[in-house]
């Protein structure tokens, strides 16, 4: 892992917000090398700094100051659009509240990114279908996010992530809206892509527990890292998920 | 540079946007209907009465030429007082231009018909038997009266077809005694039916009769006397020359000095026809006015839903965005659906147009058809208020933050 080529680096990023006069110093020169193939979760309190840090490694907002390089590409300074590009491309994004389109069947959603890269008809529906079985929903398709239990919409939410087969995952607090048996059941599915897949995973959490299951933990504080540690022994959700009480899969709430 | 595939996907988003909302779309394009049912019903009515005119103007004669009585300015004051024109002028005229075939006289009067406790309105008109042909009217049955009739003010009529009908039914009226006053006069002829004249006056409620004898029997006045002159010319070719011999003999024997008005007018059928179709272009242009604006209220109303639209569906244009929609992705998206909207409209608004031109035509007796370029107008105008009323707000969606349309601050 150590000898991988690096898939973010942070080079002293700075990010103000400007209220009403009062500028608010969100990131306050971070430094960050994060190399393919880790798993790391980025941890810390509200007003930490970790959205506005996930905001910028995912391309939806942009440094005041400071070097952001992606896979090589230097996305810091690029227009909307080439960024738009990057996040398609680039990046798979999973977000606490899902962020499915409503009135949108899963199968439709998970065929959206396709739609934006221009690829035909039949071949996004065949792909989508593979992303949506790679994640263990192979039935239910044609069912909308409001007939889906929270744990299926994260699912169809990680398949839309991973189906044009992005480099980088970013979770955005995946499990924040689960119950502990969904989330590990998330949070295994995440460690066997990262696992088996090699698939770069960056996610953003406030709960020790969850970001135990990274191999390594960045923690935020005030606009800075205060410990980036390496996790040697990391929580294996799958295992987690067997030592926990038996109940109803879908008896849970979400 | 975006594919066909994406168009293709965006025209199917706008489509499932707009059915989503179907009591909403319906309000939104109300008043690009309306608009365009107007456009479209206007323009069949403003053709179909034109058509109609020009038919009737036919009729009359196009090388029919009409004198009236002017008030002229001579040294400065006004003349008051009667027509100048008199019977005399006719026959100089008829005498002396080698273009004007005939010129008569012309009396008018509304008068009350009676036959039998039977009463009709009808206008009276005293002339001389010359006045059938300079009008190109034909009787339907009987026949005209003699000059000698004339020359000894016999109490003798020929009638329009719609008096005809008012007192008598189906019953033959030659040889009947109508009355008009104290005095009964004998039905004659009676003339082919010819429907309303381009403003709407009926011109079958008519009454014709020597002047001599209307002279003396229903409108007194000075002898000679006459409201106007009609005249035609040798023929249709021969018009304007007419025109210029008639003005010529007239100012001779008014006595209207070099540099004087006239004291008449002379017009031509060619004029008032121009004189008509002025009157019409301007009413048509006064209904695409007001179709315009309602198009405009209508452009305003889409642009008003599209933005609520927009705001609504912020977070979704958040997640486009963070999965790979570009801004004219999101733009076209937008755009696609207001023009789905403002076509729906168009199209809506052609049927009930087609509707009211199918309805109206009947109910008119115009002769009303959707013409292919209205449609064109009416579609090609609804897409361009869908694109010009959509741009805003889609440009709008196409700009957002991506961070603050997903809620992420």
């Amino acid at each position: 892992m150590k000898d991988a080529p690096p898939i973010i680096e942070f080079v002293e990023i700075h990010k103000d917000y400007v209220t009403e006069a009062v500028v608010v110093r969100a990131l306050r020169g971070v430094n960050l090398t994060i190399r393919k193939g880790e798993f790391v979760a980025i941890i810390g309190q509200s007003g930490s700094g970790k959205s506005t840090m996930m905001n910028i490694i995912g391309c939806l907002d942009r440094p005041t100051r400071g070097q952001y390089i992606l896979d090589g590409i230097d996305v810091g300074a690029r227009s909307n659009d080439a960024r738009a590009i990057v996040r398609n491309h680039l990046i798979g994004f999973v977000f606490q509240g899902f962020n499915l389109l409503p009135r949108t069947t899963a199968l439709e959603n998970v065929e959206l990114p396709l739609v934006y890269r221009g690829v035909a008809a039949a071949e996004r529906r065949k792909r989508a279908l593979a992303s949506l079985s790679a994640v263990g929903l192979g039935a239910r398709l044609h069912h909308t996010p409001n007939q889906l239990s929270g744990g299926q919409q994260q699912r169809v939410a990680i398949a839309r992530a991973l189906v044009t087969q992005p480099p980088l995952l970013l979770a955005d607090e995946p499990t924040g809206n689960l119950d502990t048996r969904t989330s590990y059941e998330v949070l295994d599915l995440l460690q066997r892509l990262n696992r088996e897949q090699g698939i770069t995973i960056v996610l953003v959490t406030h709960e020790r527990d969850i970001a135990d299951c990274a191999g390594r933990v960045v923690e935020m504080r005030d606009g800075s890292v205060r410990r980036d540690i390496v996790n040697e022994r990391p929580t294996d959700a799958g295992r987690a998920l067997a030592e926990l009480p038996v109940q109803d899969e879908h008896g849970a709430t979400s | 540079m975006i594919g066909l595939a994406r168009v293709f996907s965006a025209i199917a988003i706008a489509m499932r946007a707009v059915l989503r909302n179907k009591l909403r779309a319906a309000l939104t394009i109300l008043g690009i209907t309306i608009g365009i049912a107007a456009v479209v019903t206007m323009t069949a009515l403003g053709d179909g009465a034109r058509a109609k005119i020009n038919g009737q103007i036919t009729n009359l004669g196009s090388n029919a030429l009409i004198v009236f009585p002017q008030s002229a300015r001579a040294s400065g004051a006004r003349t008051t007082g009667g027509s100048k024109l008199s019977e005399s002028d006719c026959q100089a005229l008829e005498r002396e231009s080698t273009s004007i075939k005939a010129a008569v006289p012309f009396l008018r009067a509304s008068a009350q018909v009676v036959y039998e406790g039977q009463n009709a309105k009808a206008e009276v008109i005293g002339s001389r038997i010359g006045y059938l042909k300079v009008r190109n009217w034909e009787l339907q049955r009987g026949e005209p009266w003699t000059t000698s009739a004339e020359n000894v003010s016999e109490k003798v009529a020929v009638i329009g077809a719609g008096t005809a009908k008012d007192l008598f039914g189906t019953a033959d009226p030659v040889g009947r005694w109508i009355r008009i006053g104290r005095h009964p006069y004998r039905v004659l002829g009676v003339l082919e039916e010819k429907g309303p004249s381009p403003f709407g006056r009926s011109q079958d409620d008519v009454v014709l009769m020597p002047i001599t004898t209307m002279r003396s029997h229903v409108r007194f006045t000075r002898p000679g006397e006459t409201d106007a002159i009609m005249m035609s010319a040798t023929s249709p070719e021969t018009t304007d020359r007419a025109k210029k011999q008639a003005e010529e003999i007239l100012r001779q024997r008014h006595r209207i000095r070099e540099g004087d008005e006239d004291d008449f007018l002379i017009r031509s059928q060619a004029e008032f026809q121009q004189m008509q179709d002025n009157i019409y272009g301007v009413l048509s242009l006064l209904l695409v006015g007001i179709a315009a604006v309602s198009l405009v209220v209508g452009g305003i109303g889409v642009m008003n839903i599209m933005l609520v639209s927009v705001t609504e569906r912020t977070r979704e244009i958040g997640i486009r965005m963070a999965i790979g929609a570009r801004e004219m992705d999101i733009l076209v998206q937008f755009l696609v659906e207001s023009l789905v909207l403002a076509t729906l409209g168009g199209l809506v608004g052609t049927t009930i147009g087609y509707a009211a031109i199918v309805g109206l035509g009947a109910a008119l007796d115009l002769p009303m058809k959707l013409a292919p370029q209205a449609l064109a107008v009416a579609l090609g105008t609804s897409t361009a208020i869908g694109l010009v009323f959509g741009f805003f707000p889609a440009r709008r969606a196409a700009r957002m933050d991506p961070v603050q349309a997903l809620g992420r601050e």
